[in-house]
């Protein structure tokens, strides 16, 4: 299974009418992926092309239209890669096979049948809460900074933040944020807690420290007990 | 990173101090006795010493307050005899933490020391 971080991309030229045994070149190779558990792989048929005859495959002129080019792609892990190679290597009467470094961001899966979800381990002991300190004017590239920390902490897989907002407060900067009836103050106070284990602190502490341009952030020790989402599907396989 | 202290004051926001609600109070002084900064929060629910619930009425607001104050260790300790003589009933918890004050791109005499 696919998961964040280093991968490999393959991208493989064809041309559509290229055989393997009795189907197309495509079909097989994409049946022969399947078939070895790759996470997924697309196949798209180019516009207009050229390759290694040096004849030009267009389908405005009719006469050329018959072998287009046929890129597939897929994302793996290297191991993975390794594997279906020399495969790939043995299939391919003609074309092209490339292999690039990637990095994979996010993997999503939409499931309407619940899975059991892979026991994602109890997390026990000490740990650090940060507290971040801003104001809710604070603005990243037009979006709330509060927002945008938010999201920025979800894609680093932290396990959890929450946003408060204060009521009154006054800071470094001098001024009194508070919210009365006649005046809507929209700068009120805001903290961001963290709570993650302590190896995860710095990454944290020094994303969020870039994205601040005038706040404050607090670390402490504290126990954390992390209780374990209960699924159906983990539920069923404690059963 | 610095060694500083955070103080969190758990008190209701019914509590009154010379009239005006106590969390305002509280803010004003610190803001006299120049501590870096202070924030109030407003809880949704809770329950503390009287067992009472507190939460959002449609007439009367008691919702539990929490004043979180971070500072240098002395000062905070300066500050703890003062509050905790303006509060009535409520909670004060004061833990050890480090601090990173981020400042970019801001006039330096707008800062407060």
């Amino acid at each position: 299974m696919l998961s964040k971080g280093p991968a490999k991309k393959v991208t493989i030229y064809v041309n559509e009418d290229s055989h393997h045994h009795l189907g197309t070149l495509y079909e097989a190779i994409l049946t022969f992926l399947m078939h070895k558990g790759v996470a997924g792989a697309t196949a798209t048929r180019a516009l207009a092309g050229f390759g290694a005859h040096r004849e030009m495959h267009t389908p405005n002129i009719e006469l050329l239209a018959f072998h287009l080019p046929i890129r597939i792609e897929f994302v793996e892990s290297a191991q993975k890669v390794d594997e279906l190679l020399p495969t790939l290597y043995d299939m391919m009467s003609d074309g092209l096979i490339e292999v690039q470094d990637t990095s994979v961001i996010k993997v999503a899966k939409k499931e309407k049948t619940v899975e059991p979800k892979l026991p994602h381990g109890e997390k026990r002991g000490p740990a650090k809460l940060i507290r971040v300190f801003l104001g809710e004017a604070d603005r990243w590239n037009g979006e709330p900074l509060y927002d945008a920390i938010i999201k920025r902490l979800r894609m680093m897989d932290v396990s959890g933040a929450t946003v408060y907002r204060g009521i009154l407060g006054y800071g470094a900067k001098g001024h009194s944020h508070k919210q009365s009836f006649f005046h809507m103050s929209r700068d009120l106070p805001i903290m961001i807690s963290i709570v993650e284990s302590t190896d995860k602190v710095d990454a944290i502490r020094t994303a969020v420290e870039n994205m601040l341009t005038d706040g404050l952030i607090v670390i402490s020790d504290v126990e954390m007990i992390r209780l374990v989402q209960s699924t159906a599907g983990a539920a069923n396989a404690k059963g | 990173m610095r060694k500083a202290k955070i103080l969190r004051l758990h008190i209701g926001e019914r509590d009154l101090f010379n009239g005006k609600p106590l969390y305002e109070a509280i803010v004003k002084k610190c803001y006299d006795m120049n501590i870096a900064g202070a924030t109030v929060f407003r809880g949704l629910e809770g329950y503390g010493e009287t067992a009472e619930i507190h939460r959002h009425h449609l007439v009367t607001h008691d919702q539990p307050i929490i004043v979180v104050v971070v500072d240098a260790e002395e000062r905070i300790n300066e500050l703890l005899p003062v509050v905790e003589s303006m509060m009535d009933t409520g909670m004060i918890a004061v833990s050890d933490v480090d601090v990173i004050r981020v400042q970019r791109n801001v006039p330096a005499n707008t800062d407060r020391k």
